[in-house]
C-alpha cells in the first residue's frame, strides 16, 4: 500500500498542470497513468490554445463567446474564471518552455478560430498540444514528482462517503496495489472509444469518468459530445479547425462551397456543431463522396501549409493518401470531445469529499452544449492549476483516510474471475465493435428517438456480453487483453449515461440535436443533466441542476446565428 | 483501392520466470488495401484472430510516440506506416519489438533505459544567467525542428552506437539537449556544453545517420549532435578525445589535404594514450596496415583551403523549418 497527501490519476495536461502546481506548496503528490506522461492524448490537440493577450481583445470577449458557444448552458461563472485566467496560463507555460509561434515583434502568435469574435488562439504550427505536454512533463520531471507509469487505475475507493484513494494495476507487473490518498485528482480524459470512430487514442475510454460514476460522484451533460467537423475520412483522425481558421474551405463533391448556406457570416469559422451539422446534412442529402466532403487548402499555397499545417499535411498523406497541397482532403463529422464529465465546482471538487477532477473528465462547466476550439487546452491548464493551487492550501489541514486492504483484494478477486473465465464468450474487440457501431450510428450528429431507441435496446446485451467475455492472453505480465476488458465495462456504463441523457433531453441545444426536437427550449432545459448510479436499481438515475449565471444581460439566451 | 492478401509474420516474446526469452513466430493473414496503416492490422489481430498478441499503440496519428516496433527491419511507428510500402514479393512483412531496449513481451519493451537517457540531459528550461530576456520571431528557428521530436524511441532502437554501448545518451536525448542549449530562454548552455562534451556524449555518435533515416517526425538528431559538437568547441570545451579528433583532422586537411593517419591517434589520445594502444597497432603493423607517419600534401592543396575558407564563411544549416517537403 502507497500513501501520498494527493494523488493524480492521469498525466495529460490537465494532471500534470495540476501537479507542477502542487509541488510547489510542498504536498506530497503523486501522478499515476496508464501510460507514459508524454504518450497522453493532450499530445493530439493540434490548432491551439485561446488567451485574450492581444490588448484589443479582452477575457470579456472571449467569455461571451463561450457561453455563446455553449449555447447557453456553461456555467457562467466558471467561464469568467477561466477566461480571466487564460492569459497568465498562456505565459507561464511560455516561461516554462513552451516554443510557441511568433510574431515578428516577438509576441505569441494568434490564429483566428471558430466562433470566436478576435484571433486569439495561440500556437505552435499545428502540434500544440504535444509542445504543451513535452513542457509540463519536462516541469514534471524537474521538480521530480513520482509517476507510477502505466498503471490503471481499476477502483476509485470510497469508504463511508469519503474517497480513500485508489487501487490500481500495474500494467508491466501484472500487480494489484493500493494507493491511499488524502485527495484523489482525476484526470483522465474523454471516452471517445464509446464511438466506434472518433478523433481520440485508444487510451481515451473514460476511466475516471466511469470509475467515479460507480464511486458515487455524479455526471453531468453526458448527452454533449462535440463531433468535429473535419475528422479523418477513414480513421477520423483530427485535422485541426486552424486549417480553416488558416483560410481552409469546406466543399461538397460538386464543388460548393457549402457553408454559405448555413452560417453565411462566419462560413466554415462557425461554431463546430453548427459546421458539423452542416456537412451531415450535405452528406445525408446525397452531395458528399463516400460518406465524406471535403477539406480544400489547395488556396493557401505549400508555403503556408508546411510552415502552419506541416502535421496536418504528414496525416492526410499517410492516412489518405493525398496530399492537401494539390487535392482536397476528405473528412467528416467525427466524435472528438465530451462536454459532460464528472461534475465540480469550479474549482474542480465532486460531491464525494476526497474526490477532484479537471480537464476533459470533468464537467465544470465551461463548455456547456458546444466546446470551442482552443478552449480545451485552455480549460486543462487553467482547471489543472487552479485544482493542484486550491489542493496545495488545503490538503495540509486534511487527515489521511484508510484505504482498507479488502478493497485491494476486491479488485484482485475481479481480475481473477476474468482471467479464469472459460473460453466461451466474446472477445472484448466484440463488444466494442456493436457498441462502437451503434454509437457512430443512432447517437452521433443528427438523434432520431427510434435510432436512440436502438442504442439503449443494445445495452443489455452488451452487460450479458461483458458477464461472459473471454481473454486469450492469462499471463501476468503486460496484459493488454485484460485491459481492453477491464476497459470495456467502462465503456459501456458511459455509453448509457450518453444514451439515457439523449434520450430524455427533449430540445435541441449545441452539439445535441433531436430531429423531433429541433429547436431549443430554454424554459425546460437550459439546466444540466446530471446523472448518477443508482447501485439498488443497477442502473442510471437522472436529476437537472440549474447553470449557475452571473446576472450579465449580455449572457441571456439569444438566437445563436454565425 | 481493392484488398488483399498480408501476411504479418511477428515475434512473439515470452519472459520465462527465469529472465530468459522465449521467442517464437506466428504468422497472421490479414485483408487490407495497400495504404492501411500497419497498427490497424496488429489491431485486427488482436480483436479478430489472437487476443493476447502485445503491443503498444495509442493516438493512432504519429504523435503520442507508443507504437514503435521493427517492421521489415527497421524501426517505424506501426501507425504510420502503410502496409503496401513495407511488404516483400510475398505481401509478407516481418515485425519485431525495438532494439536496444530489453523486451517485455512480443513488441512491448521496457521504455525505462530510453527515458533514463533522456533524464540524464536535464530535460527542462533552466534558469540561469544565460537567459535572454527577450525573444524575437526567430529566436525559435533552431529549437522547432528538434521539437518535433515525440520521444518514440525509433531513433535510439536503430542507433549503431547504442548497440555496441549501453552508456552512450543517445539520438532523441542529443536532440533534445540541442533543443535546449538554442532556446535563447535557457540559462545554463554552458554547463550543459560541457557536460554533453564528456564521455558517451555527443563525441560517441558515430555519424552512421540511421537516426535520420528512421526518424518518423524529420527530428535530424545527428544533424543537432553535429552541431552540439561545434557549439562545444566554439564554446572552448577541447579538452576531450572527440575535440582532439576533430581538431587533428581539421589541422591535417587543411594543412595538407590528406589525414596523417599513423599520427592521429596521438594527437587524440596523447602520447601514453596512445601507447595504450599499442597492441592493436603492432597488429596492423604486422598485417601492413600502418601507413607513412610522413605526411604527404596532395596536389591541388589550395583548392581544399578554399572549400574550407567557403565553409567558414557560410557554414552549412540544416533545414530548422519544415518547409521543403515538396514530394516527388
Amino acid at each position: 500500500m502507497y500513501s501520498h497527501d494527493l494523488i493524480i490519476v492521469g498525466a495529460g495536461l490537465a494532471g500534470m498542470r495540476a501537479a507542477v502546481e502542487a509541488v510547489k506548496a510542498g504536498v506530497n503528490v503523486a501522478v499515476i497513468s496508464k501510460v507514459h506522461p508524454l504518450r497522453s492524448h493532450s499530445c493530439a490537440a493540434q490548432g491551439g490554445i485561446n488567451a485574450a493577450i492581444n490588448p484589443k481583445d479582452s477575457w470579456e470577449s472571449h467569455a461571451y463567446d463561450t457561453v455563446k458557444g455553449s449555447d447557453f448552458i456553461g456555467d457562467e461563472d466558471a467561464i469568467e474564471l477561466m477566461c480571466k485566467e487564460a492569459g497568465n496560463a498562456v505565459l507561464e507555460m511560455d516561461r516554462m518552455g513552451t516554443p510557441f509561434s511568433r510574431l515578428e515583434d516577438g509576441l505569441i502568435a494568434q490564429r483566428p478560430f471558430g466562433a470566436a469574435s478576435f484571433d486569439r488562439t495561440c500556437y505552435a504550427a499545428d502540434r500544440t498540444g504535444q509542445v504543451l505536454l513535452h513542457t509540463l512533463w519536462e516541469q514534471l520531471v524537474k521538480a521530480g514528482v513520482q509517476v507510477y507509469e502505466e498503471c490503471q487505475i481499476l477502483k476509485i475507493s470510497e469508504v463511508d462517503g469519503q474517497v480513500a484513494g485508489v487501487v490500481a494495476y500495474d500494467i508491466k507487473k501484472g500487480e494489484v496495489f493500493g494507493i491511499q490518498a488524502k485527495v484523489t485528482l482525476l484526470c483522465t480524459g474523454g471516452y471517445g472509444r464509446v464511438f466506434l470512430t472518433s478523433t481520440n487514442a485508444t487510451a481515451s475510454t473514460g476511466d475516471g469518468m466511469a470509475l467515479a460514476y460507480r464511486a458515487g460522484a455524479t455526471l453531468a451533460d453526458m448527452e454533449f459530445v462535440q463531433f468535429h467537423p473535419t475528422g479523418l475520412r477513414y480513421s477520423g483522425i483530427l485535422v485541426t479547425e486552424g486549417a480553416r481558421g488558416e483560410g481552409g474551405y469546406l466543399i461538397n463533391d460538386e464543388g460548393d462551397r457549402f457553408m454559405t448556406k448555413y452560417a453565411p457570416n462566419k462560413l466554415e469559422l462557425a461554431s463546430r456543431d453548427v459546421v458539423a451539422r452542416a456537412e451531415q446534412t450535405e452528406i445525408l442529402e446525397g452531395r458528399g463522396r463516400d460518406g465524406a466532403i471535403f477539406l480544400d487548402l489547395r488556396h493557401l499555397g505549400a508555403k503556408k501549409i508546411n510552415e502552419r499545417l506541416p502535421q496536418v499535411r504528414q496525416l492526410a498523406r499517410d492516412l489518405e493518401g493525398v496530399d492537401p497541397v494539390y487535392t482536397p482532403i476528405p473528412v467528416r463529422p467525427t466524435a472528438h470531445y465530451s462536454m459532460g464529465g464528472i461534475r465540480t465546482d469550479k474549482y474542480g471538487a465532486t460531491i464525494l469529499p476526497g474526490l477532484w477532477a479537471a480537464g476533459e473528465s470533468a464537467c465544470v462547466s465551461v463548455h456547456g452544449a458546444n466546446r470551442l476550439g482552443g478552449n480545451s487546452l485552455l480549460d486543462t491548464i487553467v482547471f489543472g492549476y487552479i485544482a493542484g493551487r486550491e489542493l496545495g492550501d488545503k490538503l495540509g489541514g486534511m487527515d489521511m483516510p484508510t484505504l482498507p486492504e479488502s478493497e485491494v483484494q476486491g479488485v484482485k478477486d475481479q481480475i481473477s474471475e476474468l482471467m479464469d473465465r472459460p473460453d466461451k464468450g466474446v472477445r472484448p474487440a466484440s463488444i466494442r465493435e456493436r457498441l462502437g457501431e451503434a454509437m457512430n450510428s443512432y447517437v452521433s450528429v443528427f438523434r432520431h428517438p427510434d435510432n436512440i431507441q436502438k442504442a439503449s435496446d443494445l445495452i443489455p446485451t452488451l452487460r450479458q456480453d461483458l458477464t461472459t467475455m473471454h481473454l486469450d492472453d492469462k499471463s501476468k505480465v503486460f496484459n493488454v487483453d485484460l485491459l481492453r476488458a477491464l476497459e470495456m465495462q467502462n465503456l459501456v456504463d458511459l455509453a448509457e449515461t450518453i444514451i439515457a441523457g439523449a434520450m430524455n433531453r427533449t430540445e435541441s441545444r449545441g452539439a445535441h440535436s433531436r430531429v423531433d426536437f429541433p429547436d431549443r427550449d430554454d424554459e425546460n432545459w437550459r439546466k444540466h443533466t446530471i446523472t448518477k448510479w443508482d447501485n439498488d436499481a443497477q442502473t442510471t438515475a437522472f436529476s437537472y441542476e440549474a447553470v449557475r449565471t452571473v446576472g450579465k444581460d449580455a449572457y441571456k439566451p439569444a438566437v445563436r446565428s454565425y | 483501392m481493392s484488398d488483399q492478401v498480408y501476411t504479418l509474420r511477428i515475434q512473439r516474446n515470452t519472459r520465462r520466470d527465469d529472465g530468459t526469452m522465449d521467442t517464437k513466430w506466428d504468422e497472421f493473414q490479414v485483408k487490407a488495401t495497400p495504404l492501411t496503416p500497419v497498427l490497424n492490422l496488429l489491431e485486427d489481430v488482436k480483436g479478430n484472430q489472437d487476443g493476447s498478441l502485445t503491443f503498444r499503440q495509442s493516438c493512432r496519428s504519429a504523435i503520442c510516440g507508443s507504437c514503435a516496433m521493427r517492421i521489415g527491419g527497421k524501426t517505424r511507428l506501426a501507425c504510420k506506416t502503410q502496409i503496401g510500402e513495407v511488404v516483400d514479393e510475398n505481401n509478407t512483412v516481418q515485425i519485431t519489438a525495438q532494439q536496444n531496449s530489453p523486451v517485455i513481451k512480443d513488441l512491448a519493451v521496457d521504455i525505462t533505459k530510453f527515458f533514463s537517457k533522456v533524464h540524464q540531459i536535464k530535460p527542462f528550461l533552466q534558469e540561469g544567467s544565460e537567459s535572454a530576456e527577450e525573444v524575437d520571431d526567430t529566436a525559435f528557428d533552431q529549437v522547432n525542428h528538434v521539437t518535433q521530436c515525440i520521444m518514440c524511441a525509433c531513433c535510439y532502437s536503430d542507433c549503431t552506437m547504442a548497440e555496441v554501448s549501453d552508456e552512450f545518451v543517445g539520438p532523441a536525448a542529443l536532440a533534445k539537449a540541442f533543443r535546449f542549449i538554442s532556446d535563447p530562454r535557457e540559462g545554463k548552455k554552458s554547463d550543459r556544453l560541457k557536460v554533453l562534451s564528456n564521455d558517451h556524449g555527443i563525441w560517441s555518435c558515430a555519424r552512421c545517420t540511421m537516426c535520420v533515416a528512421v526518424c518518423p517526425k524529420d527530428v535530424k538528431p545527428m544533424e543537432a549532435i553535429v552541431k552540439l559538437r561545434t557549439r562545444a568547441m566554439d564554446a572552448g570545451n577541447m579538452d576531450n578525445y572527440g575535440a582532439k579528433h576533430a581538431q587533428a583532422f581539421h589541422g591535417d586537411i587543411t594543412s595538407s589535404g590528406s589525414l596523417n593517419e599513423a599520427l592521429i591517434l596521438n594527437r587524440t589520445l596523447g602520447v601514453v594514450g596512445a601507447l595504450g594502444e599499442m597492441g592493436a597497432a603492432l597488429h596492423l603493423a604486422k598485417k601492413g596496415k600502418i601507413p607513412s607517419p610522413f605526411p604527404h600534401k596532395i596536389e591541388n592543396l589550395d583548392e581544399v583551403q578554399a572549400i574550407y575558407n567557403e565553409l567558414e564563411k557560410n557554414p552549412l544549416d540544416v533545414e530548422t523549418k519544415a518547409e521543403n517537403a515538396v514530394p516527388e
